[in-house]
C-alpha cells in the first residue's frame, strides 16, 4: 500500500491535512445542522450582551432619592432642585426626617437626604452644616457612586450659596475631574470588552467541551481511534470549526457593541481581531482539557460553564477591577486568560494601544493556551491503549 | 501469503483481571470467522488488541501481515471495524457519513465519490445519500455502517455484533452481505451472541472468561462437544420433570431452553419416548418429545459448563 514516495514527508503531511480536514467538515456539518449549536454561539452572545449593556449598567438614572427638607429656606430648595436637575436622581420629597427615612427603608428610594433646620443661616455665617445621606449600602456600586455624586452636588451647591450669599472675594477651590478614554464614564463602553470576553469563553468552552464529549458518548470515538486519524488530527479537526464559529461570535459581539452602545475603535481592527484569535484559542484548549476530564456532556456542560464564566466575571477585571484585589486573588487572576482580553481589547478600543502594550496580553493569553492544549492532548493520547 | 489474522498466546489484563488469557488462532484470507462467548468473555478485548486500540499484556498477532503492537498505523489502514455501540453520525446525511469515513481513509474527490456510490448500491441505500442517518431504519443503519467501515477496500473487517438489536429479516440480509463480501476475498471477524447466525461462519471460536475453549466448523464443534442426542421436550408442567429426569439413568444433562427442555440423553439408554415418560411420571401433561439435531446452542451450553449436570 505505502510505495517509497508515499512515505515521503511530504506525502504524510499532505495525507495528514485530508484527514483534518475531513475532521474539520464533518464537525462543520454538525454545527449547521445542530440550531441549538447555531443559537448557543451566534444568538445568545448578543441578547446578553443586549441585557447585560443596558442591564448590567453602572450608571445612575433616574433613582429616587427622598429629601426631608427641614430648613426650607430658598438655599434648601436650590439644593434639591440642583439633585434632580442632573437627571441621574429623581427627588422625592418628604415631610421629615423620619418619612424620608421610612421611604428609604422601604425601598422606595436609595438614599434619603436629610437638610437640617438652619441650613441657609449657617451657610450664610460661614459655619459648618452637616448634611445627612442615607445610602443603601446592598448595592456598593451603586452606593459608591451616588455617595460621590451627592457630595460632589452638596459641596458645589454649598460652595455657590456660600459664596454669593458672603460674596467673598476669595474664589472657592474647584476640582475639576477629567475622565479620560471614556469620558461620559458610560458602562457600556467600559462593560462591552469585558462581556465579548465572558460570552467568548462561555461559548467557546462549552461548545468544544460538548463536542468532544459527545463523541466519546455516542462511542464514536472508538471508531475514530481504529481509523488511521491521528490523536492531534481529531482535536486539530474539531477545534477549527469552532475556532472560526468563535471569530464569528466576536465580530458580531463588537458589531453589535459599535452600534448599539457607540463603542468607540479607536486602535486597530487587526489587532482586536488577534486578541479574539488568542483568547478563543486559550478557551478551545480549556473545553477541550474539561472534556478530556468529564468524557460525558452533562457534565462537561457544568464543569464547562463554570469554569469558564466565573473567572471572566469574577477575576477578568470586567466588572471588578484587579488592582483592587487582594493579593492572591491578583495571582490567580494572572492565569485567567479573560483578563487579558478585557485588559488588551480596552487598551486597543478606548485608548487605541497598539502592539508595543498590547504584546503582555498576548502572550499572557498565548501561555495558557500553550499550556492547556499541551495538557489536553497529553492528557486524550493516555485516555486509549 | 500468510494468515489474515494470527494471534499467539495474546493476553490482556487490566488490573488483577484477566480479559484475554494466551488466546491463539489463525484466520485465513476470505474467510468468516466468528468469535463466541457470553458478555465479558474477553469478545470485544480480542479485537481491540487486534485494530490496535488497546495493547496486548503479553503474545503477539499479525493483522494482514502487520504487527499489532508495533505496526499500529499499518493495521489501522488495512482493517474495517465496525464497533459493538456503532457509531454513524446520525445527525449527519447518509453521504455524509460515508465521506467522513473515506476521508478518515485519505480517500479524496472523484475516488471517494466513486466508492460510496458503489458501496450504497451494494448494501442497497442508493437514492438514500441525502436522508438523515438517524431517520433510517436499525437494519439500513447497520448497512450503512458496515459500508463506512469498508470504504477503503480493506482486506481484513472486524464486526463486534453487528446485528444486535436488529430485526431478524434485516440480521439475515446482513449476514448476505457478509457472505459476498467474504466471497470476494475479504475476512471477516465478526462477534455475535445470535448463535443462528455463528452457522454462517466458516469456523467458530468459542470464548469462555477469557479463554478460547474451542476452535473449529459448526459441525465439527456439535461433533466434539454435543456426543450425545439431544431431546427437546414441550409440555406443561416441565418443572417438577426436569427433576426427575436428572434422576433418570441416560440422562447426561438437562437445560430448560425458552419453554422446551433440551435433555442430553445416551442414546444407548434412553430415547425421546423415554424421556416422555419420565416426564409424564413425574407430572408433567401434553408432553411431546423428539430427537434434534445438536444446535449450536448445544455445544454453547456445554462449552460454557451452564447446564444442570456439569455445574452439579
Amino acid at each position: 500500500m505505502s510505495g517509497p514516495a508515499e512515505r515521503s514527508a511530504g506525502a504524510r503531511l499532505r495525507r495528514s491535512l485530508v484527514r483534518i480536514g475531513a475532521m474539520a467538515s464533518k464537525e462543520a456539518i454538525h454545527v449547521r445542522r445542530d440550531p441549538r449549536t447555531l443559537a448557543l454561539a451566534l444568538v445568545m452572545p448578543v441578547v446578553m450582551l443586549f441585557l447585560f449593556g443596558y442591564g448590567v449598567s453602572v450608571d445612575l438614572e433616574h433613582l429616587p432619592i427622598s429629601v426631608a427638607d427641614l430648613d426650607r429656606s430658598e438655599a434648601s430648595r436650590a439644593l434639591a432642585r440642583t439633585l434632580g436637575a442632573s437627571g441621574e436622581l429623581d427627588v422625592v420629597s418628604s415631610a421629615g426626617a423620619d418619612e424620608a427615612q421610612a421611604l428609604f427603608r422601604r425601598g422606595l428610594a436609595v438614599a434619603a437626604l436629610v437638610v437640617p433646620e438652619g441650613y441657609a443661616k449657617d451657610l450664610a455665617s460661614g459655619r459648618r452644616t452637616p448634611v445627612q445621606l442615607l445610602v443603601d449600602g446592598a448595592d456598593a456600586l451603586v452606593a459608591n457612586q451616588l455617595v460621590a455624586k451627592v457630595e460632589a452636588i452638596v459641596r458645589a451647591e454649598t460652595r455657590r450659596i456660600a459664596g454669593l450669599e458672603a460674596a467673598r472675594a476669595a474664589p472657592p477651590v474647584q476640582v475639576k475631574v477629567w475622565t479620560l478614554y471614556n469620558p461620559e464614564a458610560r458602562s457600556a463602553v467600559f462593560m462591552v470588552p469585558g462581556l465579548s470576553a465572558w460570552l467568548l469563553a462561555i461559548t467557546a468552552v462549552m461548545l468544544t467541551a460538548l463536542a468532544i464529549a459527545g463523541e466519546w458518548e455516542r462511542g464514536s470515538m472508538e471508531q475514530l481511534f481504529a481509523t488511521p486519524v491521528g490523536r492531534f488530527e481529531i482535536i486539530a479537526g474539531k477545534l477549527l470549526p469552532y475556532l472560526v464559529l468563535g471569530l464569528v461570535t466576536f465580530q458580531l459581539v463588537l458589531a453589535f457593541g459599535m452600534v448599539a452602545f457607540d463603542l468607540p475603535v479607536r486602535g486597530s481592527l487587526v489587532l482586536v481581531a488577534v486578541l479574539g484569535l488568542v483568547f478563543l484559542a486559550a478557551m478551545l484548549g480549556q473545553g477541550l482539557l474539561v472534556s478530556v476530564l468529564a468524557k460525558n456532556q452533562l457534565v462537561a456542560t457544568q464543569a464547562g460553564a463554570l469554569s469558564a464564566m466565573l473567572p471572566a466575571i469574577i477575576l477578568s477585571g470586567m466588572i471588578f477591577p484587579v488592582e483592587n484585589m487582594p493579593r492572591p486573588l491578583q495571582v490567580l487572576a494572572s492565569i485567567v486568560p479573560a483578563k487579558y482580553l478585557v485588559h488588551g481589547l480596552r487598551g486597543v478600543l478606548l485608548k487605541g494601544n497598539g502592539i508595543e502594550v498590547v504584546w503582555k496580553d498576548l502572550l499572557g493569553m498565548g501561555l495558557f493556551a500553550a499550556a492547556v492544549l499541551g495538557i489536553a492532548t497529553l492528557r486524550f493520547k493516555r485516555r486509549i491503549a | 501469503m500468510t494468515a489474515a489474522i494470527a494471534a499467539r498466546d495474546l493476553t490482556r489484563r487490566f488490573g488483577a483481571f484477566t480479559a484475554v488469557d494466551r488466546v491463539s488462532f489463525e484466520v485465513e484470507r476470505g474467510e468468516i470467522f466468528g468469535y463466541l462467548g457470553a458478555n465479558g468473555a474477553g469478545k470485544s478485548t480480542t479485537i481491540r488488541m487486534l485494530i490496535g486500540l488497546v495493547a496486548p499484556s503479553g503474545g503477539s498477532a499479525r493483522v494482514a501481515g502487520h504487527d499489532v503492537a508495533t505496526a499500529r498505523e499499518a493495521v489501522k489502514s488495512s482493517i474495517g471495524y465496525m464497533s459493538q455501540k456503532f457509531s454513524l453520525y446520525l445527525d449527519l446525511p447518509v453521504m455524509e457519513n460515508l465521506a467522513f469515513f473515506g476521508a478518515a481513509y485519505g480517500l479524496e474527490g472523484k475516488a471517494l465519490r466513486t466508492r460510496a456510490g458503489e458501496l450504497l448500491e451494494r448494501v442497497g441505500l442508493a437514492g438514500s445519500e441525502g436522508q438523515t442517518t438517524g431517520e433510517l431504519p436499525g437494519g439500513l443503519r447497520q448497512r450503512l455502517a458496515l459500508a463506512s467501515a469498508l470504504m477503503h477496500a480493506p482486506p481484513v473487517v472486524f464486526l463486534d455484533e453487528p446485528t444486535a438489536g436488529v430485526d431478524p429479516v434485516a440480521r439475515r440480509a446482513f449476514w448476505d452481505l457478509i457472505r459476498e463480501l467474504a466471497a470476494a476475498g475479504t475476512t471477516v471477524f465478526v462477534t455475535t451472541h445470535y448463535l443462528d447466525e455463528a452457522e454462517y461462519c466458516r469456523r467458530i471460536g468459542l470464548m469462555v472468561d477469557g479463554r478460547l475453549v474451542a476452535l473449529d466448523t459448526p459441525a465439527a464443534l456439535k461433533r466434539t462437544w454435543v456426543p450425545e442426542r439431544v431431546v427437546v421436550a414441550r409440555g406443561r408442567g416441565l418443572g417438577a420433570g426436569e427433576r426427575a429426569l436428572r434422576a433418570a439413568p441416560g440422562v447426561r444433562a438437562v437445560a430448560p431452553f425458552g419453554a422446551a427442555l433440551h435433555v442430553r440423553v445416551d442414546p444407548a439408554a434412553l430415547d425421546a419416548a423415554g424421556v416422555a415418560a419420565v416426564l409424564a411420571r413425574a407430572g408433567a401433561t401434553d408432553v411431546h418429545a423428539e430427537e434434534a439435531a445438536p444446535s449450536l446452542e448445544d455445544v454453547f451450553l456445554a462449552a460454557v459448563g451452564a447446564d444442570g449436570k456439569e455445574r452439579a
